[in-house]
């Protein structure tokens, strides 16, 4: 019997809050700990609330816009299959810069003034994770997401008076489990983590200048390497460092008060001290992330199967049409989707929007895993009429491995999230299309 | 655009020794100096001519990590090619080639083509392996080899245009059989082997199909 039924029962049920322990505690002899969150998922009114009022506030954007979009991002999708063969394949699946960093940040449902002013209220006094979680599921603004996401993740404490402790607590916690744990001559096995890690991170991101200095990479090797000696089922899988990303650049803006954009920084500008609490709040909300798919990475990666057989029958459900073009055709859903699924679609989308993309994913908190999968299906969805118009394998392949997304902003993410939203309430209550063998 | 004949490739070995930027040099003819981690599979295709003859290849690139290998493995059923790739500056992926060619040789079919290639032979003063393990290597398990740089772009048209040749010599002396989609080998759609203009092996290929196993 698969979780996702269960999941799905939870999903419908009325509302149900978040229950945010106290903060869990390390100890140093047991593997694989597991924090000692309960099961916690946003209520469907909530969500169904927010969803409705991207879908609502976009809907005169939505066709024209998008379509305009869409069409200067790929402005020989006319031309013959050879020069779009050509066009698509730069650097597939390289998640991409913005041109301007801040495009699109400021215009948006999660940077109104009202919205920030929410947050902050909230942010004021104790507050309850359903609050926050309603808040944060449209986006949260720039100014106070770094602290929204510690709260989300579970890394620090809803209770006001706790915050300020506990983080610093973690914080001094991660610097002793690197002292202790960050030995990268103990054993064989840890060897070769290290080894695996040490050649990979300095491939990560090519086209961002941060990325290429050293002292990211250490840190980098440091979070990675830690968190795959204490989850030693899973382990380093190649993708989980993109994982790590958004909270990295997350924690970081606010070290540098958001007065450089990531692209444009250079890690020199912080102290060794902030350089400390950045990592060290990376590895924490990221430990919490990455639990909740564990079950991507361990041994033949069941997780990620399951969910491809999952979206597959899923839009086999919702788009007959789509999915018979792509048999056909013989696509397998695996060859395309499985890079979504093992890097969230980080690889899909650009980096600010991967950011905003896990405002939502964090206000699903636990469900979040689930949740993925519709946005894989809206995702999908989108691109249908291009699909369409694709007459052979290759032309398919090249077009949903080199996705033209180089253009989207959180706009396009609202609406994708509130797609995908839509598609989880149509769903949910008839789970059948879930089951598989 | 019509072709004669589509083949199939995979581009295997450990991680980090160039497969992308192999492939990425082969289609787009660049080198790319920092290459973002391969996840799960890539796709790449591209048209070449030989014996006057228009073939596509279409290449799955595979990632290097042991975590995929259960993923990685399904793309070797249906490839006509495969080129096993290790890097000369580092000798740990010289010695895990006859897992490689175990694993290959496992879930492939018997006939497919295996390319073995010596990568980054830009790199001479970091040289771990020497062209000639490379070839004693090739020797002994039936592979042909060449030394590439996907950097310098030495050999990598070779290497891709090479592997189609044998697999095109195989068609020819009637090994595959070329109506089983499974070996990795299409007719192109202007090319149906029932057509007697068909120029090269199309219609002996058809008439070999019980034999080949």
């Amino acid at each position: 019997m698969l979780t996702t039924n269960k999941s799905e029962k939870r999903l419908s049920s009325t509302v149900s809050l978040f229950k945010f322990s106290e903060l869990w505690t390390t100890n140093k002899n047991q593997y694989c700990f597991v924090p000692s969150f309960s099961h916690s998922c946003i209520s469907k009114s909530l969500s169904d609330m927010a969803a409705r009022k991207v879908l609502e506030n976009h809907k005169t954007f939505t066709s024209k816009a998008v379509a305009d979009n869409m069409n200067s991002e790929n402005p020989k999708f006319a031309n013959s299959k050879n020069k779009k063969v050509k066009a698509f394949h730069k650097i597939p699946g390289r998640p991409q810069l913005l041109n301007n960093p801040w495009n699109g940040l400021f215009h948006n449902d999660e940077s109104s003034e009202n919205k920030l002013e929410k947050f902050e209220r909230l942010l004021s006094g104790d507050l309850t994770s359903t609050e926050l979680c309603q808040l944060s599921w449209s986006g949260i603004p720039m100014k106070v997401r770094a602290t929204v996401w510690r709260l989300l993740s579970g890394y620090i404490p809803l209770q006001k008076e706790k915050r300020q402790y506990t983080l610093n607590k973690k914080r001094q916690d991660y610097l002793k489990m690197v002292k202790e744990y960050y030995h990268t001559d103990s054993n064989e096995s840890n060897h070769s983590t290290y080894h695996q890690i040490h050649i990979d991170v300095p491939r990560m991101n090519p086209s961002i200048p941060l990325f290429q200095q050293n002292i990211v990479q250490e840190m980098f090797e440091r979070i990675l390497f830690i968190w795959a000696i204490r989850h030693p089922a899973a382990g380093y899988v190649q993708g989980i460092n993109d994982l790590v990303t958004p909270f990295f650049i997350v924690f970081l803006e606010e070290a540098v008060c958001f007065n450089v954009p990531f692209e444009l920084l250079t890690i020199n500008v912080l102290t060794q001290e902030q350089r400390d609490k950045v990592e060290a709040d990376t590895f924490w909300c990221a430990w919490k992330f990455l639990e909740s798919i564990q079950d991507n990475y361990i041994t033949a990666q069941p997780g990620i199967q399951q969910k491809v057989v999952q979206l597959k029958k899923l839009i086999e459900r919702i788009d007959d049409t789509l999915h018979q073009h792509l048999v056909e055709h013989n696509v397998d859903y695996l060859q395309f989707s499985f890079r979504w699924l093992n890097n969230l679609l980080t690889r899909e989308l650009p980096l600010r929007c991967i950011i905003r993309l896990w405002d939502t994913y964090l206000a699903e908190n636990e469900t979040f895993s689930l949740f993925q999968l519709y946005v894989c299906a809206a995702f999908l969805l989108h691109w249908r009429e291009k699909l369409l118009l694709e007459t052979d394998f290759q032309g398919l392949m090249l077009f949903l491995q080199n996705l033209p997304t180089h253009n989207w902003t959180n706009t396009h993410i609202s609406l994708l999230v509130a797609e995908a939203y839509r598609l989880k309430v149509m769903f949910a209550d008839s789970p059948n299309h879930l089951k598989c063998k | 655009m019509s072709y004669a004949y589509l083949f199939k490739y995979i581009i295997i070995g450990d991680t980090g020794v160039g497969k992308s930027c192999l492939l990425l040099q082969f289609t787009d003819k660049r080198f790319q100096p920092v290459h973002d981690l391969t996840i799960g599979v890539e796709f790449g295709a591209r048209m070449i001519t030989i014996d006057g003859k228009q073939i596509k290849l279409q290449i799955w690139d595979t990632a290097g990590q042991e975590a995929f290998r259960s993923i990685t493995r399904s793309y070797y059923r249906g490839a006509a090619g495969a080129l096993l790739v290790y890097d000369i500056t580092r000798r740990e992926t010289f010695n895990h080639l006859t897992t490689w060619l175990e694993d290959a040789r496992q879930h492939s079919n018997s006939n497919m083509v295996i390319m073995l290639i010596g990568n980054k032979s830009d790199l001479e003063s970091r040289r771990e392996v020497k062209k000639e393990e490379g070839e004693a290597f090739a020797r002994e398990h039936g592979l042909v080899f060449m030394e590439t740089s996907a950097k310098t772009a030495a050999n990598v048209e070779e290497a891709f245009i090479n592997t189609a040749k044998e697999i095109y010599e195989k068609i020819q002396e009637g090994v595959f059989d070329i109506n089983n989609e499974a070996n990795g080998i299409k007719i192109g759609p202007q090319h149906s082997p029932t057509n007697p203009s068909l120029p090269g092996a199309g219609g002996q290929g058809g008439s070999q199909g019980g034999g080949c196993c």
